[in-house]
């Protein structure tokens, strides 16, 4: 269908740009990540970079030219006392506090990768991360040091530092909280012995604290170039083994002003945002950590963002300008009394990501806060932003917006052609946040990034107007009779019908029509009478064409969820493969 | 009796605590509960219509001599304690609402506490020189009043000092009941030695009984579990030091000793009372707060993964 083919690269979407958003990308303004960090902390040297606030109040501040110094320090530890080379590898496994940054900070300045780690994850979770990536150093959360013992023999970790949560706060906030979280809540494990050295963050930085060591740092930061990788993003563990996305200097950095660009028009010189998304995931890393650093705010973070209640102080106490978040975030602050009667009055914009955000959800934050939600896509592989809803102008309701500058964006069918405007197809980007493969894995490397397009796996449709809206995953897709089914569209004509609670749809194998389509339905307790299968399919006729009927309906009292309430249909899928294994 | 150099650090202290009840407060949150003030009313109905109440029947049923029936009175038409914050921090319930209830009965304290006192204490048949003078009390609490505002001010001033002195302040709630547990009664054992079974039953039962009839109360006034929980231990843990402070400055010598005796056993046992009950309101929000995080709220790196 080449007749088609100007439709995606014309970029439609560069209307909606207005005189808010700058076309063209500039050209890069800093070597590598290292070049912007020690930029910022010498350009706001004055100001406040970084804020912790924990629940009750208690919180500690790093101003940029304080900054600037505690990661030379780390980065000294690194290549000094680690003996670490550039290009080697150091896991970080921090929620978000005034470590985070240090840490993350020092890692750029050495010429080191980040391997950003979940603090949550199981041991044999970290074990896999730290052994794929082959990591030398591991920075940790005190809380979690018991899980040590087990993790470290696994793998190549050959030196251990220790963070606490309240890591450089005043000296009684300090206690207060070590206290707490030692006496009461018991959270504090005793430090297993290990055959390597384990260290406190404080003894490294102070050790790391030499004269002349700022010159030594800046020479070592100054050979990094920009198609260096900078780090390691682990993606893709709840689907399948978890796989570490090569970004480099160059991804990151572009991402920055891509994300700048869309935000612009929103962004002053001394916003605050506030980060209670956690930084080792790419939404918060870029968005907030980076691209705030670089503008010379001030992030406001939130160690531990549950229950929503633990936001007050920080919202009560700081100028929050800016706020990102995912649904469940925005919803979740909207249930809170002293949110909704005091909304922040200096906010600007709120940015949204993850998973779709829930109509109803934007509008009432328009209502109480008066300000949009401008929902985004991005993923691990694309550094992450892909696309954006506009600030000023058009944003539309349940799309994920345009390109980002100097994107390329199409939707392409099985064959790799393009689609018409208005139909299904997959998203592929290319653009110069697009990852360089995944660590060590070529074959699915492969698979996803082909003449450097990147395939989201992500079906998606664009209007004439070049907004993007996603209609589902690709390897969720029923293949009907060669029709291709959304299980999205099944599962919400389903849940519109009252007796039904929650709805899942996955395809299984057919004789006739090669795959049918399959619901899985868990009945509404509060409705009253009988919920039959005849009543479910009545309901689909007047919603739905005749292929996309389910042509089995299984009734359930619950539905396979993640631990953040997510259906899994893969669950679902695999206890399918099993049954038709068996017959 | 509590010597004078006793009844002075108890002054202190309560300044510091009523010091950290401030510190624990915005201007904000009163406006919030002036524009939503069904969970505040609902536990100021409690604290002030539940526990003078129970004071008074239990002085009555009881057979309370005067010197004990003030004492008890007295104790139930307290406001509420800062400590009550500890235990709803701990047992999970809505600080914000405890908080808001401790600060609101403190200041309503200044013209109810007198009113009520005098009500109760007549209908008991209190009087003469076991009367607690009105204007006795309302001075009190009106002097507490002032490091209440300096503690709203340093709070807004500097989050970290104001978090200090919160915490501290409600420390020492439980320090204060040591002290004179400590202090009180090894000088005092012949004394509770021979005290009734009434007595101990009288102190006891105003604290634990409190906190269920509060609980019932919100609960039949539509408030949810949660809010009811907190509502329950905010209406029977009293402010139990305020009161030892209101006796030790209104009598002397013997009739202190005599009135003293139910406040202090009453501020001993409602520390063992609400620290089990505590544990208890605990298991049943944790069990609550999953099953409806699981529902609402979710924040972990899936969730924002693409």
């Amino acid at each position: 269908m080449a007749a088609n083919l100007p439709t995606y690269d014309a970029k439609p979407w560069e209307a909606a740009y207005g005189t808010a958003i700058e076309k063209q990308l500039p050209v890069p303004r800093y070597l590598n990540l290292a070049h912007l960090v020690h930029s910022a902390c010498e350009r706001y040297a004055k100001k406040i970079a970084f804020t912790a606030v924990v629940p009750n109040g208690m919180n500690g501040s790093l101003s940029y030219a304080k900054l600037g110094e505690l990661s030379d320090a780390f980065a000294v530890y690194l290549r000094d006392g680690c003996k670490l080379q550039p290009g080697d590898r150091v896991a970080v496994q921090l929620p978000n506090g005034l470590a985070y940054p240090v840490v993350a900070f020092g890692v750029f300045k050495a010429g080191c990768v980040l391997v950003n780690t979940n603090p949550l994850y199981t041991p044999s979770e970290m074990a896999h991360q730290f052994k794929d990536s082959g990591a030398k150093v591991l920075v940790i959360v005190d809380m979690f040091a018991d899980k040590l013992a087990e993790v470290v023999p696994r793998t190549d970790i050959k030196h251990v530092v220790l963070a606490s949560v309240s890591e450089m706060f005043p000296a009684v906030p300090n206690l207060i909280v070590r206290g707490v979280q030692k006496v009461w809540s018991k959270v504090l494990p005793p430090i297993p012995a290990l055959a390597i050295p384990v260290q406190r963050l404080g003894a490294v930085l102070q050790a790391g604290q030499v004269d002349g060591s700022a010159k030594k740092v800046r020479a070592w930061w100054q050979t990094v170039q920009p198609q260096d990788v900078v780090a390691l993003q682990y993606t893709g563990g709840t689907t399948g083994v978890s796989k570490g996305a090569m970004l480099t200097h160059a991804n990151m950095l572009a991402n920055v002003d891509q994300v700048l660009a869309m935000g612009r028009s929103h962004m002053g010189e001394d916003e605050c945002v506030l980060t209670a998304l956690p930084l080792y995931h790419i939404f918060a890393f870029t968005a907030n950590f980076l691209c705030f650093l670089d503008i010379g705010g001030r992030n406001i973070l939130i160690p531990s963002p549950r229950p929503v209640q633990n936001l007050q102080r920080a919202v009560e106490n700081y100028p929050i300008t800016w706020i990102t978040g995912v649904n469940t975030l925005f919803n979740g602050l909207m249930n809170e009394e002293w949110f909704t009667a005091f909304p922040p009055k200096h906010l600007k914009a709120a940015i949204a990501g993850g998973t779709a955000l829930h109509h109803a959800v934007a509008e009432r934050w328009q209502i109480i806060t008066g300000t949009r939600i401008a929902e985004g896509f991005g993923l691990t592989e694309c550094s992450p932003v892909v696309t954006f809803n506009p600030l000023s102008g058009t944003a539309k309701p349940d799309s994920i917006g345009i390109p980002v500058p100097g994107t390329e964006v199409r939707l392409v069918d099985d064959m790799g052609e393009l689609v018409p405007v208005g139909a299904p197809g997959e998203l592929i980007v290319r653009g110069p946040q697009t990852m360089q493969g995944y660590w060590n894995r070529p074959t699915d490397t492969a698979a996803v990034l082909k003449d450097g397009w990147l395939y989201t796996g992500d079906v998606a449709v664009m209007d004439a107007q070049g907004y993007f809206k996603i209609v589902d995953r690709k390897k969720d897709l029923v293949l009907v009779s060669g029709f291709n089914v959304y299980p999205n569209e099944i599962e919400d004509a389903l849940t519109k019908m009252g007796a039904v609670l929650e709805a899942a749809v996955v395809g299984v194998p057919d004789a006739k029509s090669g795959e049918a389509v399959r619901a899985y339905v868990v009945k509404n307790p509060d409705f009253a009478g009988e919920l039959t299968k005849e009543a479910v399919l009545a309901h689909c006729k007047t919603l739905l064409t005749d292929y996309k009927i389910p042509k089995s309906i299984v009734f359930r009292d619950e539905l396979p969820k993640s631990p953040v309430g997510k259906i899994l249909r893969k669950d679902l899928k695999s206890e399918v493969k099993a049954e038709f294994n068996k017959k | 009796m509590l010597t004078e150099l006793e009844t002075k650090m108890l002054g202190v202290m309560m300044m510091v605590i009523m010091l950290g009840m401030g510190a624990s407060l915005t201007f904000r949150d009163f406006l919030i509960a002036f524009k939503k003030p069904k969970g505040v009313l609902v536990g100021i109905a409690c604290q002030y219509g539940i526990m003078p109440f129970l004071a008074y029947l239990l002085a009555i049923l009881l057979g309370l001599p005067p010197a004990l029936a003030v004492g008890l009175i007295l104790m139930g038409c307290m406001p509420g304690g800062t400590t009550s914050n500890i235990f709803t921090y701990f047992s999970k319930g809505v600080l914000a609402l405890s908080i808001m209830m401790t600060s609101v009965s403190t200041l309503v304290a200044v013209a109810a506490v007198p009113a009520l006192i005098a009500f109760y204490s007549q209908k008991a048949g209190v009087t003469g020189e076991f009367a607690i003078p009105a204007a006795n009390v309302a001075q009190v609490l009106v002097v507490l009043l002032v490091p209440t505002l300096i503690g709203m001010f340093l709070r807004k001033v500097n989050p970290n000092i104001g978090a200090t002195i919160e915490l501290i302040g409600s420390m020492l709630g439980i320090l204060v009941i040591l002290f004179l547990v400590v202090s009180w009664v090894p000088r005092n054992y012949q004394l509770l030695l021979s005290t009734p079974w009434s007595v101990f039953f009288a102190s006891i039962s105003l604290g634990l009984v409190g906190i269920l009839l509060g609980f019932g109360l919100a609960r039949l006034l539509k408030q949810d579990s949660n809010r009811s929980r907190t509502i329950g231990l905010e209406t029977g843990i009293q402010n139990g030091p305020l009161a030892v402070l209101i006796v030790s400055l209104t009598f002397q010598g013997e009739m202190q000793q005599q009135v003293l005796l139910i406040p202090v056993l009453y501020s001993l046992f409602i520390v063992l009372t609400s620290s089990a009950i505590t544990v208890w309101f605990r298991k049943i929000a944790t069990r609550e707060a999953l099953a409806r995080d699981n529902a609402k709220v979710a924040l972990a790196s899936a969730a924002v993964a693409s």
